[in-house]
């Protein structure tokens, strides 16, 4: 497991299940009216195939460190007072979450915004693949984004 | 690091793969010894010698060094760890 855990922040990546409840115990603080949680599951059907799970890897080190980046930038898109960022990897069977992402604000308006830029940006830039098993025992590299480039 | 700009010098990275390329290489890990000065790009020319079925990478891919995202052009140093990084597919 890779976790940065500090007062305000929660970052992690984790073999094991997602633990939402713990998540939303850490989100609210005395001056948030709002908790904003995205949880992203394993659909069961891809096109016309049947899924019977995902399986994920990371750059770990480094998919932590873009996570945090990540979480430093969504200071532009909102003030949150607390927020975490998990990912399970390995095996994530059907129905079972793959990602949490959550914030906890002032208001509603930008907890969901900064919670979208989160899971948006995450999909974009933090080193995760994930492989698609299909029902049949196939299975395959599902076609992922490409990172922005660095200038040179 | 004066000698770094030798142009004798050899100088070692580990290059990190995942998902479709480590399949395709077999391996998570390689180690490159290239010649000095060297950069991003060479390491990618280099895999592509070892393994033609690199080429169609190319344009998708993008490289990070020591844990950041780099360009092709960043020049690189002796036990630099430098990972292939091909799109993305997490949440």
């Amino acid at each position: 497991m890779h976790e940065i855990k500090t007062g305000s922040l929660w970052l992690c990546l984790q073999q094991a299940p997602l633990d939402v409840g713990a998540v939303s115990t850490f989100l609210p603080e005395e001056k948030s009216g709002a908790v904003n949680l995205f949880i992203g599951t394993t659909r069961g059907k891809t096109g016309e195939k049947a899924t019977r799970l995902l399986e994920y890897e990371a750059y770990e080190p480094m998919a932590l460190n873009v996570l945090e980046e990540i979480a430093r930038e969504s200071e532009r898109v909102g003030r949150s007072y607390r927020l975490c960022i998990h990912h399970r990897l390995g095996s994530v069977p059907v129905k079972e979450a793959s990602v949490i992402v959550g914030v906890s604000t002032g208001h509603r308006a930008e907890g969901f915004a900064i919670s979208r830029f989160l899971i948006d940006t995450l999909k974009e830039r933090v080193p995760i693949w994930k492989r698609e098993v299909y029902d049949d025992g196939s299975s395959e590299w599902v076609q992922g984004r490409i990172p922005p480039p660095v200038a040179s | 690091m004066e000698e770094a700009s030798s142009p004798d010098r050899t100088l070692h990275v580990k290059v990190c793969l995942f998902s479709s390329l480590r399949d395709l290489t077999g391996s998570s890990h390689h180690h490159l010894a290239l010649t000095s000065p060297a950069c991003g790009r060479d390491v990618l020319d280099a895999m592509e010698e070892a393994f033609p079925a690199f080429r169609p990478y190319r344009d998708v891919i993008r490289l990070a060094v020591n844990l950041e995202y780099a360009s092709d052009g960043i020049p690189l140093n002796d036990g630099d760890e430098v990972a292939i990084i091909t799109p993305v597919s997490g949440g």
